[in-house]
Parts: C-alpha cells; sequence; structure tokens
C-alpha cells in the first residue's frame, strides 16, 4: 500500500493522463475538502478583515477571536427551517443551487495545484473551466424564475445580464494572455498546464510580457473578475439597501449555504483562472533572476515559515488575552491551535515534504491575495448602479480587452513581420 | 480633457486613494470596540443614570425632607412622595417614597429641583430587569442602588 | 383603475403630475421597515420598469404626540421633550425652544452662556452630519465610512456627556441659559477634537470626493433647482447646495454668531454631490467657528435672570434657527398660564421631505435611496 502511494507519487503526469480512476478520485476528495476549508477559511477571515478595515473588532465571542463562527454560521444554516414558496415550481427550486454548486466545483478538475497536481490536464483547460462557470449564469435564472416572486426574477436577471456581460471581457483578456503562450514555441496551448510551462519556458510571468499589454490584460480580467462573481463594487443584485434583494431571497437554511459556498468557490475559480494565466500558477516568486540551489532551498522555507508566524500570531493572541477564568477555555483553545499549525509548520520543514509542498503552497499564497483583494474592495468601494455597471462592462473593459488582444497580437508577430517587410524590401 | 486628469483616470488614481485609507486603518490598535461587559465603558461624573435617595453619612437617616419639589418638577409624575410630620424633631420623615424607572427619561430635573442633596442621579447605568413591576423603585431599592450580575470578575 | 384626482396640484410644479396608476406601470412600496429609509418611512413608487413616475411618502408611523405633550407641561418640563424629536443632533432642538422661550419672554441669556451654546451647538451640527454621512455613504454602497463618522461622532458624545450627563437626549440648556458650568477642560477638549477631526475630514475626502464610483452615483441625480427650492421651503443645506445663499445664522444672527467669522458654503448645480460637497464644508466651517468661541470664552454668569415659575405674557412668537438639517422654527401662543396654549415644531425633514417627489422624477429605482440620504431626514422630526 505505502509502496503504491510512493510509486504514485513519485510519477510525472496527472491522474487524469495516467488514466487511473483511483487517484482521480482521491485527488477530486482533496479538492473538494480543500474548497469547502477555503470557503470556511474565507468566512472568518472576510468577517475579520472587514471589521478591521472599519475600525471594529468582528466576531470575538464564538470561539478565541471568533475562529469557530463559520462552524456556528454552517450549523445554524443546517438547523434552519426549510421554507419553499407556495407556488414554487419545486425541481427547478431544488435543483437550481446545486447546478450553481456542481458548476463551480466542476471548473476546479483543471485548476492546476502544481505540474502535475491537477486532477487532470485537459488541452483544453481554459475554455472548460470558461464555459462551465458560465452555466452557473443558468443556475441563477433557475433560482430567481422558480422562487415564483418578482424581486428574485427580476434580480436574477440582473445578475445574469452582469455575469454574461463581463464574461465577454474576461474571455478577450483570456484570449490575450493564450495568445502569448504561442510566442517560443509557435504553437499555442489552451491547457492550463500548459500556459504555466509556457511562462516557465519564455521565463516571464505574462503579467509582465509585452509590458504594458500584460498588465492592461491582466487589469480588465481582475475587474472582469469581481462582476462575474457579483462582488463590491458591482454587487447591485445583492445589495440589501435596493428595492430588490437578489436572486436568493427566497432560499433559506441550507440552500442559501450551497449558494454562499458556490459564490466563494467561483470566487476562488477566477481566482485561479488569474493566477494561472499571469501570474506563473505554482512558480515561485523570481526563478530566473534568483536562481540556483541556493536560492531554491532559501524559497523551500517560506510554506514553513509562514506557518510558524501565523502559529507565533495565534500564541501571541493567546497570551494576550483576559486571565480570568471565563476566558480560560478560549486562551487554551488559542494555543491550542496556535501549537498545531506550528505542528504543521515543523511537518513541512521536512525535506521530503519541502519540495513537494512548493507548487502548493505558491499557487495557494497567490490566490489568497486574490481573496484579499476581494475583501479590500468590499470595504472601500461604493456600489456601481445597473445601467453604469453595465456601461463600464461594455463600453470600457470590452474596448479595452479588444485593444490589448490586437496590440499583443501584433506585438507577438512583430518579429515575423518585421523579417517578412523589411526582407522584402531588402 | 488635459493630460494630468486624464492620467489620473487611466491609472485609477481616485480608487487607489480610497484602498489606502482604508489599508492603513487596518491595524488592530485602531479598533475602538469596547468588548463589554469585560470592558465597561467609563462614564463620566455628570452622567445622569439610575437614581439614588443619599443618606446622611454619620447617622445613616434619609436626607429627604419630604419638601415634594422633586414629584412637582417631574415631567412624567411618577415620583411619589408621601411623608409625615415627626413631632419630636419636627421634620418631616419619609412615609413611603416611589420611583417609577420604566417612565423615566432621566431628564435629571428633579435632582436639580431636590432642595437637599438627598436625590442624585448616579453613575450606574446597567438598570434592566425582567418585568415592570421590578421598576417601580422603593425607598430601599433607591438607596442601596442596584446590584447588576457581573460577568467577568 | 384610474385614478386622476391631481394631488400635488397645490404644489404647483411645473410639469403636469401624471402618478394615475396605469397597467403598464408597477406600484412599489418601499415599506416602513427598510434598510435605507432612515427610520420607518413608508414610499410608495410608480414605476416604469426601472424609472421612476412619481411618490407618495406615507409617514406617522413614529408620531408620538409631542405637541400635544407641549400642551400638558409647563415650559420648563417640556425642555426634555424637545431633544427626542431629532434624536441625531438634540442640541438644537434644545437651543431653539430655549430661544424661543426666551424671546417669549424677553430675556436673553448672558455672553457667556451664548457661548457655551454656540460651541456645543456646533459640535452638534458635526455630529448631525457624521451620521449623515456614515448613512448616506452606506446607502451608496461604500461600508467603511459609517464606522469612521460614527468613531468621531463618540468623541463628540463624549463631551457632551462630560457636560450634561448624557449623549444623546441631552438636555443641555435651560429657559434663560445654561444650567451647567463648562466642566474644567472643557476648552481643550473642544480644541483636542477640532484638532484630532480635521485630518479625518481629509480621509473622508480621499475616500469619497474623488472616487470616480461616488462621483458617478451623485453627480446629476436629485437635481433641485434654486426656484423649486424656495417654492417647497426647503431650508438648510439642500437649499444652500442649489445655490440661494441662505443661512439663519448670517441672516438673523442669533445667540452670539455675530461675534464669530465663519463662510456659509453654497453649491451650484444642486445635485446630490454638491449637497456633499456644501455639507463637507460645513463640518470645516463648525470647527472653525468651535475654535474662535474656546479661545474666546468669557467669563461671568450662565443664567439669566428667569422668575421660578415661568408665566410669559399672553402672547405668541415665532423663533427659528439653522439647525443641522435646516431651519428649525418654535411657534408657541402663550395663554398667560405656566403651560403653553400651542407649541408647533416647524420640523426641517418634515419640509424638505416633500421636495423628495420634486427630485426623483426620472431616476432610476437605485437613486431613490440616494436622494432619500441626501435629503438627510430623521423621522423623529417628520412624525414629531
Amino acid at each position: 500500500m505505502l509502496e503504491a502511494i510512493k510509486g504514485y507519487l513519485s510519477t510525472n503526469t496527472t491522474p487524469g493522463e495516467a488514466g487511473s480512476m483511483f487517484w482521480a478520485t482521491i485527488y477530486i476528495l482533496i479538492i473538494t475538502i480543500g474548497i469547502s476549508l477555503a470557503v470556511i477559511c474565507m468566512n472568518w477571515l472576510e468577517r475579520k478583515i472587514l471589521a478591521h478595515m472599519q475600525i471594529r473588532l468582528g466576531p470575538m465571542r464564538v470561539g478565541p477571536h471568533g475562529l469557530l463562527q463559520p462552524f456556528a454560521d454552517a450549523l445554524k444554516l443546517l438547523i434552519k427551517e426549510d421554507i419553499i414558496p407556495h407556488d414554487a415550481d419545486k425541481l427547478v427550486f431544488w435543483s437550481a443551487p446545486v447546478v450553481v454548486t456542481m458548476t463551480s466545483f466542476t471548473t476546479f478538475l483543471v485548476v492546476p495545484f502544481g505540474r502535475t497536481h491537477a486532477v487532470t490536464d485537459l488541452n483544453i483547460g481554459i475554455l472548460f473551466m470558461l464555459g462551465v462557470s458560465s452555466l452557473g449564469v443558468l443556475g441563477i435564472i433557475m433560482a430567481g424564475w422558480s422562487s415564483n416572486s418578482h424581486y428574485p426574477l427580476m434580480g436574477s436577471l440582473r445578475s445574469s445580464a452582469q455575469m454574461v456581460s463581463y464574461e465577454i471581457a474576461m474571455g478577450l483578456a483570456i484570449v490575450s494572455a493564450v495568445l502569448m503562450t504561442s510566442l517560443q514555441t509557435g504553437t499555442g496551448t489552451l491547457s492550463m498546464i500548459g500556459i504555466v510551462d509556457a511562462q516557465n519556458a519564455q521565463q516571464t510571468w505574462f503579467i509582465f510580457k509585452f509590458f504594458p499589454l500584460g498588465l492592461i490584460a491582466f487589469g480588465v480580467f481582475a475587474i472582469a473578475m469581481i462582476a462575474e462573481t457579483n462582488r463590491a463594487p458591482f454587487d447591485l443584485p445583492e445589495a440589501e439597501s435596493e428595492l430588490v434583494a437578489g436572486f436568493h431571497t427566497e432560499y433559506s437554511g441550507f440552500r442559501w449555504s450551497l449558494f454562499f459556498l458556490a459564490e466563494y468557490a467561483a470566487m476562488l475559480a477566477v481566482s485561479s483562472i488569474a493566477v494561472t494565466l499571469w501570474l506563473g500558477g505554482w512558480m515561485r516568486p523570481f526563478p530566473n533572476w534568483l536562481s540556483g540551489s541556493a536560492w531554491n532551498l532559501a524559497f523551500s522555507f517560506v510554506p514553513a515559515l509562514s506557518l510558524f508566524v501565523l502559529a507565533g500570531m495565534c500564541l501571541l493572541g493567546a497570551l494576550r488575552m483576559p486571565r480570568i477564568p471565563q476566558m480560560r477555555i478560549q486562551t487554551v483553545g488559542l494555543a491550542t491551535f496556535g501549537s498545531l499549525l506550528g505542528f504543521v509548520g515543523l511537518v513541512l520543514l521536512l525535506p521530503g515534504v519541502r519540495e513537494r509542498i512548493q507548487d502548493i503552497f505558491w499557487f495557494v499564497a497567490k490566490v489568497a491575495f486574490f481573496m484579499y483583494l476581494y475583501i479590500w474592495y468590499r470595504g472601500t468601494f461604493p456600489r456601481y448602479r445597473f445601467d453604469q455597471l453595465m456601461k463600464v462592462g461594455w463600453k470600457v473593459l470590452l474596448p479595452t480587452g479588444l485593444g490589448v488582444l490586437i496590440a499583443t497580437a501584433i506585438w507577438g508577430l512583430l518579429p515575423q513581420l518585421s523579417t517578412a517587410i523589411l526582407g522584402v524590401s531588402q | 480633457m488635459s493630460l494630468t486628469p486624464l492620467l489620473r483616470k487611466i491609472f485609477l488614481v481616485d480608487l487607489i486613494k480610497g484602498l489606502k485609507v482604508t489599508f492603513h486603518y487596518q491595524s488592530p490598535s485602531e479598533a475602538i470596540t469596547e468588548q463589554y461587559p469585560l470592558e465597561r465603558p467609563i462614564v463620566y461624573e455628570r452622567f445622569r443614570g439610575q437614581p439614588r435617595l443619599n443618606s446622611n453619612p454619620d447617622s445613616g437617616e434619609s436626607l429627604c425632607i419630604v419638601c415634594n419639589l422633586c414629584a412637582l418638577a417631574c415631567p412624567e409624575q411618577l415620583i411619589v412622595v408621601k411623608g409625615e410630620r415627626n413631632p419630636a424633631t419636627k421634620r418631616k420623615e419619609v412615609v413611603s417614597w416611589t420611583y417609577d424607572l420604566s417612565r423615566c427619561m432621566f431628564c435629571g430635573l428633579c435632582a436639580e429641583a431636590c432642595s437637599t442633596d438627598a436625590l442624585e442621579l448616579t453613575q450606574d447605568y446597567e438598570m434592566a430587569l425582567y418585568s415592570r413591576e421590578g421598576m417601580i423603585l422603593d425607598q430601599a431599592a433607591l438607596e442601596c442602588g442596584q446590584e447588576p450580575v457581573r460577568y467577568a470578575k | 383603475m384610474t385614478d386622476t384626482k391631481d394631488r400635488t396640484a397645490y404644489l404647483d410644479l411645473d410639469t403636469k403630475d401624471e402618478t394615475f396608476l396605469d397597467a403598464t406601470e408597477l406600484v412599489i412600496n418601499m415599506g416602513p421597515q427598510h434598510p435605507s429609509t432612515h427610520g420607518v418611512l413608508r414610499v410608495i413608487l410608480k414605476l416604469d420598469g426601472e424609472k421612476v413616475l412619481g411618490t407618495e411618502c406615507v409617514i406617522g408611523y413614529l408620531h408620538r404626540g409631542v405637541e400635544k405633550i407641549g400642551e400638558n407641561r409647563t415650559y420648563a418640563m417640556f425642555n426634555p421633550y424637545v431633544d427626542r424629536m431629532d434624536y441625531v443632533a438634540s442640541v438644537s432642538n434644545g437651543l431653539g425652544y430655549c430661544e424661543t422661550v426666551e424671546k417669549l419672554l424677553n430675556v436673553e441669556a448672558p455672553p457667556r452662556a451664548q457661548y457655551l451654546r454656540v460651541i456645543l451647538t456646533e459640535l452638534c451640527r458635526i455630529a448631525s452630519h457624521q451620521v449623515w454621512l456614515g448613512t448616506h455613504a452606506l446607502d451608496i454602497g461604500a461600508l467603511t465610512p459609517l464606522f469612521y463618522c460614527f468613531r468621531d461622532r463618540e468623541e463628540i458624545l463624549k463631551i457632551f456627556e462630560k457636560y450634561c450627563g448624557a449623549r444623546l437626549t441631552t438636555h443641555a440648556f435651560r429657559i434663560g441659559g445654561c444650567l451647567y458650568e463648562a466642566y474644567d477642560g472643557f476648552e481643550q477638549d473642544c480644541k483636542k477634537f477640532c484638532d484630532f477631526f480635521l485630518p479625518k475630514l481629509d480621509e473622508y475626502e480621499e475616500l469619497l470626493t474623488t472616487n470616480r464610483i461616488w462621483v458617478e452615483r451623485t453627480k446629476g441625480v436629485g437635481i433641485l433647482k434654486p426656484e423649486d427650492c424656495i417654492a417647497l421651503g426647503v431650508t438648510g443645506p439642500v437649499l444652500r447646495a442649489s445655490g440661494v445663499k441662505w443661512d439663519l445664522r448670517k441672516r438673523q444672527p442669533y445667540e452670539s454668531y455675530k461675534d464669530f467669522d465663519f463662510d456659509v458654503p453654497t453649491g451650484q448645480n444642486g445635485d446630490t454631490y454638491d449637497r456633499y460637497l456644501v455639507r463637507i464644508e460645513e463640518m470645516r466651517q463648525a470647527v472653525r467657528i468651535i475654535r474662535q468661541a474656546s479661545d474666546r470664552l468669557p467669563q461671568g454668569p450662565i443664567m439669566a435672570k428667569v422668575p421660578k415659575v415661568i408665566k410669559p405674557a399672553v402672547g405668541e412668537v415665532y423663533h427659528s434657527i439653522e439647525a443641522p438639517k435646516g431651519e428649525l422654527g418654535y411657534f408657541i401662543v402663550s395663554d398667560g398660564s405656566t403651560q403653553p396654549y400651542r407649541v408647533r415644531v416647524r420640523p426641517p425633514s418634515f419640509v424638505n421631505l416633500q421636495a423628495l417627489d420634486k427630485m426623483v422624477r426620472g431616476l432610476l429605482v437605485a437613486d431613490v435611496v440616494a436622494v432619500i440620504g441626501t435629503l438627510d431626514i430623521v423621522l423623529g422630526e417628520v412624525d414629531r
């Protein structure tokens, strides 16, 4: 058994390519659990970070510094009464959250956490992700329609109109990144692992390629992905202070939590696209500028170090807790959590684990940075009105995306064009 | 459009300025939340809170001389004072003294009107009770004040 | 069913009222319980798709009969009730009432009391505008300015608490002057607050004034022309943002406002953005006044010679002040007894709210919320 695992871990292919259903299932399980854990973390992080930006503390009582708050919320949602509107279309009502959740989760099949750490490496990877996330829009329309109430219907129509319009801008930005993959080898690739390999081969992250075109394409995608996931400043369909309360008005309890899960999974998915396409996927920072085995060794300590930093913060927090009997259980809990993190950090120091965890750690760190940006934008910006939102999508992002695409194409072809022109003129 | 506003618009300068403000407030030292009941807010000396009937510190007698000025001054007429003249000391003594806390708006007119220093609005603000009847305070409750349940030592 | 009665004929507006019910229109109720209606206000909107064709406000959910109560209390006893009308800016309510009764009695508060009153009223103006800024930004979607504004308001409420004992329903002034003497360190506290507050105001401007999303949401939204303002009786920052330079502190100076040097900011277009700029500038001018007043606080008595039992002569008086929300007026009719015959309050929010219909015609639903926010209404005042 152990040899089978060791034997598998030393292979160089993804389970999809190797045709191994067993390992593919294991990877899918790990990814599903991972996304759920990530959503739980995001819930806590969002509440705490947003609270600190608003000079308040956020949850502090449910568990030390509110660490058990997501679990309390999940438990509350599970035991809530399941209300179905009277004349709702029951089958569609039931299946709408299922559709939205399943599409968000399915996009993770091709997300590469490392060179071989994806469930499968489809050679149309990015197209698959884009297509499946578009199916999520169908789920939103189903939710609005089946609620049999005109507020959710209007909300879902607005939400879907917004998502569809920003998908176009996203698509154009993605195409310009994909174009860049064909520069060295002459053949481009839509596969996610292939895109990161192309960045590796060309020795530059695509965000810096053809400066400033890569940056502008990244910017267009970064704005479009926020609108795609209905987050601030584009969250009018979900906002509470508007008349229309959004497509998930009539959903309560577990069904609503599925929508919530799907929204955060979609945020993670589009952030993964951004990371893979422009930020070098799983590659560590400065792979060429600071190259060599010494630098590799230095960077390999970063995962363990970051976990030690987190553990240190927990233990410091435990030290700072008021020393009264009512708070003792929270202090002990926080100290235990901190020691657990420290223990995981120690595990990450082991040489065998250190190499293997590199790719996954850098990928997750970059996606986490994007999640932080989401929370930061929510805390800072006011909301766009719906017509202004559509104006930004169609009149600003679409022309910019087109322009970047054409400019990238011309710049990419410049060597061939110039030899053709100069060659002829000579 | 001249160059600087155009550049400001393209490089999203206004949005980045806003992001800087919220970023700088994130440090936990800026948080102004007081975690009640672990940290109780400080109230200042003139705070108009729970009323109290003062007594003479030496003799323990109530300072109230039943002049009825507080009852006349109260906008809600929630003070009812009954007294009778004690022929020995030739002063009026309190028989019953009722204060309806549920209707009180803590305006302080009664404490202003009191001719001795008997009635005073103290700095106590934890006055929650489970029933309306408990809010009609009699003389004993007014003299010793309220003892709220403390959740932290 | 068509309802063709022209319900707004008395307003003399320039556009014909076309808000009769039609099958193609949608009538939506922005009910009393709503996150953005600043209290229990019910707005019935007639929409054509997303465009607003007309509105009708239903008020009275917070009516407590304050004016009726006034007929059954003595003049001094009615003072605490007045704070509870505009509960966000209770000090200015008290100021208006005390001044009106003093006008009826023909007494004037001594200079020290007047300066104290001005300092507290200007602090109250800043506090009221902070609530406005926080809630208005929250309605438009910016979640954080609310908390920053309430932090500044905390400092002001601390000063109120130190001075008179209560944070919100202050009952700070008495008829004839002030009851409470300025506590030790009052002037230092006010100056410290001014030094603390001005950089914060710059921060709010950084967060909002040039932010393109904010500008797009507020520029050109809810335009009110100066003629309409005057016709509807709108006062306060709403009037000044439309371009009319009318501030009761300058036009009919009361208290000791003549002694201070401050500007009255006005806008040009009368849209939401201008009202925002006018109120921010008003806060800066209020800081100026507080600084001048705390520097020059005169010594002396704080209470004028007022009889113990206040029994004004038979007569009536109307006196108004520049409250943070507009012209707050009191009309008191005295019949010679210790209790007034009639106390009528002219609340600024009530009159400003009537401009809502004029401002939202033709706007989208999302703008109605912004316009209600920019009018700065407090339902305690509207309903009394």
